[in-house]
């Protein structure tokens, strides 16, 4: 079912893989959004992996996924006829996002401006991988450049090591889902006094914006964090985050004070009960152990965190992930598995809160199942409602119906390349 | 129509750590009133985090804290107490949204949950967010965002191989969430005011930030594929990852190049003065199929170049490239300034402190980091006095019984 949120908003999506998670946002919360594709179809498209590992424009797993709910017309923006009947659409829109090279679609006569004197209700968001005045503007761009440009990418991967990326692109998500939450903060003085305008989003920024304020470090504190594996924090506070067990790895916070006190007095027993504690850490005083905290240790503070990681690693190596977990569970430890695909689908939790959901495809002929509700309302309740559409799945319903355009002028239209 | 966007948007934000006070963020430096409620008995865990100023521990020395909670209001109740209960309780009406972000029985042990909050207040807007979600079977479960970047697959698809995850660096999913909530929280004021409804809002920040691992997740239930870790290969470019360039002021430099067809690679090969070798490498198949001995030849390019003046070249010669920006360089990095990314704002007791500005701009009504983070119970006068009419004698005396605290 389509979401009551936002029902009645109308979207129309230009981007390609630098923010299709927008459109899909809005999508979840019930606007209506229009994909404008090329005739050939959306670059997002020819994203391998595909389903089966059979390519084809309705296969790529990227476009099933980020743009589930869409609807989607084509548009030959090179075309005088094409242009013309997107600029008829953003007359009717409230939001349009786009992430073409800066300034390509002023060029065209689809920029903010020229759209905005008819409509001037536009909310027109632009997503750009480094802003619309940067020196890098016309950059030629891939995700694994804002990977490296926003700082994320250096702190990823072992010394020694060529730093490393993710398996599923990312920046261009975070762009899409800070580009959905600028259209919507631009959203709420239009409804006091009507008025849209034009939003930059710099991918570049959204990036920086993960690192979890590791940027203040080398001001603050005069260094900078290196990739170090499965070891985490600089000179001082460097910890290990993953421990092996018997079926895969265990992340952990081992800290002490506040945040983990209580959890690695809690782990410490749990160890004694299989003879993995060491006197020494029955003894402790976990809620003020904070080594680390002046940014330097002792050689005390190194032979305890020495000493309680080494006994953890050899703890976790007589387990399964699913037993660890469990008993973390059970005895609130700040631990969880590195969890794969296979684990998260099988996960009680998102089982009990009924997270996944089926989407009938008839392209493909299947069900799918992916990711549900980003959250749950009580009043009306978000999610997919409906598969990727295919390519111009509804220029009918939409040049048709929603412009008015008869049929034997789509025609023309279509036999001109135009959609 | 005031400066800024959220102006008169009022949150009364009870919320810690990241997720919620990152959301509730977008919504004070574009001009919503927030005021959080803190407790020195329970301080927010990054008033005890680094980076500090100066180097020195203190709760109102956190740049971490403070990044996350610029242009809001701070206030201090020791909600364990039943008076700071009924004070807090006397700002709901005030308020169109209420945030919060601690395990699920806080809230409920307090009657501070959306069911008695809704009886101030029937039109409000609440967001709780927590690890996983209000029900289900491990909905108390604790944690940050390091461990769920773990549970939500993100550690495992990172890295060179299965043996050795190489996570995202921090608290990913923390990240990931607000984007979610933000823009929901946004969307359910906007259904408000057409309908006259509030709502509830329970945002497990796992399923939220499963959303970014979709494409994995719909392949394996579909075909039982599992994607793992694959170092820097791609499907669709070869060369594709980092490469080695020549080190700089003793640090080592890389560069990410990301080449796309025969076009790019020849333009690739001339920029970089490359022998030939690369006639190893013509098709993109070779290239992508020979990945690991193309990186090589790469690396052998690139070593002796320096990583800024490399990227200078390949973007002129039309491939992508990008140094790899440590945190040193991004605050030299000349398109982050192009954007206006970082501020220095005067804060309390830090004095003068790094600021990471806005992901965006808007052009009419843009939003900016009104003030630096709030000291804890920097607004108490102005909050107890001026919104709740108590007198000084009343305030002293709350504070001497730790209820404002």
């Amino acid at each position: 079912m389509v979401s009551e949120l936002l029902k009645g908003y109308r979207m129309l999506d230009l981007t390609d893989e630098r923010g299709a998670s927008c459109g899909k946002m809005f999508a979840d919360m019930g606007a209506e959004v229009i994909k404008i594709e090329p005739p050939q179809g959306c670059s997002t498209r020819t994203i391998a992996p595909f389903l089966e590992d059979v390519p084809g424009p309705d296969r790529s797993l990227y476009a099933i996924a980020y743009h589930a709910g869409k609807k989607s017309v084509t548009a030959n923006l090179e075309s005088s006829d094409a242009r013309a009947l997107v600029a008829d659409l953003a007359a009717k829109a409230d939001f349009l996002v786009e992430s073409f090279p800066v300034g390509y679609l002023d060029s065209i006569g689809l920029g903010y401006d020229e759209l905005a004197r008819r409509n001037p209700r536009l909310i027109y968001t632009s997503i750009t991988p480094f802003g619309d005045k940067a020196p890098a503007r016309d950059y030629k761009w891939a995700d694994i450049i804002t990977w490296a440009a926003g700082g994320m990418m250096y702190m990823m991967g072992e010394e020694g090591k060529p730093p490393v990326q993710m398996s599923v692109p990312q920046a261009g998500l975070h762009a899409g889902g800070e580009a959905a939450v600028a259209s919507m903060i631009a959203h709420y003085p239009r409804q006091v006094d009507g008025q849209g305008q034009k939003i930059i989003v710099d991918m570049q920024a959204c990036i920086v914006w993960t690192l979890m304020n590791e940027q203040a470090m080398p001001i603050l504190h005069g260094d900078h964090i290196r990739r170090s594996g499965v070891f985490t924090g600089s000179a001082g506070t460097r910890r290990k985050m993953i421990f092996r067990c018997r079926d895969g790895h265990m992340s952990a916070l081992v800290a002490g004070g506040t945040v983990g006190g209580a959890s690695t007095k809690a782990l410490v027993m749990w160890m004694n009960e299989h003879g993995f504690a060491a006197d020494w850490m029955l003894e402790k005083d976990w809620t003020t152990w904070v080594p680390g905290m002046f940014m330097k240790l002792t050689e005390r503070d190194n032979f305890e965190i020495n000493d309680l990681e080494d006994r953890i690693q050899r703890f976790f190596l007589t387990m399964t992930k699913d037993e660890i977990y469990e008993g973390t569970l059970k005895r609130r430890i700040l631990l969880a598995p590195v969890a794969t695909v296979a684990d998260i689908a099988r996960d009680r939790q998102l089982k009990a809160r009924e997270y996944f959901v089926e989407i009938q495809d008839d392209t493909l002929g299947r069900k799918l199942t992916m990711p549900g509700a980003f959250a749950k309302l009580s009043v009306t309740p978000v999610g997919p409602h409906a598969p990727a559409p295919r390519i111009g799945e509804h220029n009918i319903e939409i040049y048709g119906g929603l412009l008015g355009i008869s049929a034997d002028r789509l025609k023309s239209f279509s036999a001109k390349g135009a959609i | 129509m005031g400066r800024f966007a959220l102006e008169g948007v009022k949150i009364l934000d009870f919320s810690w750590v990241g997720v919620a006070p990152i959301t509730t963020k977008y919504f004070s430096d574009n001009g919503a009133e927030v005021i959080r409620i803190e407790s020195a008995a329970r301080l927010d865990v990054l008033r005890l985090a680094p980076p500090w100023k100066d180097a020195r521990p203190g709760p109102n020395a956190s740049q971490f804290f403070a990044s996350y909670n610029t242009s809001k209001k701070g206030i201090t109740l020791d909600l364990s107490k039943p008076r700071a209960r009924e004070l807090v309780k006397k700002l709901v009406p005030w308020a169109d949204i209420a945030a919060e972000s601690f395990t699920p029985k806080a809230m409920r042990n307090w009657e501070l949950d959306y069911d008695h909050l809704r009886q101030l207040n029937p039109e409000l807007i609440m967001l709780s967010t927590c690890m996983q979600g209000q029900t289900g079977p491990n909905a108390l479960y604790p944690g940050f965002g390091q461990l769920m970047a773990a549970l939500s697959g993100f550690y495992y698809i990172a890295g060179y191989d299965v043996e050795s995850p190489c996570p995202p660096y921090g608290a990913y999913s923390d990240f990931v969430a607000p984007r979610f909530s933000a823009s929901v929280l946004l969307a359910a004021l906007d259904y408000r005011r057409r309908t006259g409804k509030g709502q509830y809002v329970d945002m497990s920040q796992y399923e939220a930030a499963l959303h970014y691992l979709a494409p994995a997740l719909i392949d394996y239930f579909a075909t039982g594929s599992v994607l793992g870790p694959r170092g820097n290969a791609s499907d669709r470019y070869a060369p594709h990852g980092a490469y080695r360039c020549a080190d700089e002021d003793g640090n080592e430099r890389w560069i990410a190049i990301a080449v796309n067809d025969d076009i790019e690679w020849k333009a690739m090969l001339q920029a970089l003065g490359a022998d030939s070798r690369a006639a190893r490498f013509q098709s993109k198949r070779e290239r992508i199929e020979n990945a690991a001995a193309l990186d090589e030849f790469v690396n052998s390019l690139t070593r002796a170049h320096g990583a800024q003046d490399l990227t200078h070249k390949l973007q002129d010669a039309g491939v992508a490239a990008y140094p790899v920006q440590n945190c040193m360089d991004l605050h030299q990095d000349e398109n982050l300034e192009a954007f206006d990314f970082w501020h220095w704002l005067e804060h309390k007791e830090m004095g003068p402190s790094p600021y990471e500005g806005l992901q965006h701009r808007l052009s009419r009504t843009p939003g900016e980091l009104r003030w630096a983070a709030p000291v804890l119970g920097q607004h108490n006068e102005e909050i107890f006095s001026g919104m709740l009419g108590l007198s000084a004698a009343e305030i002293e005396q709350l504070q001497k019984e730790n209820v404002i605290f």
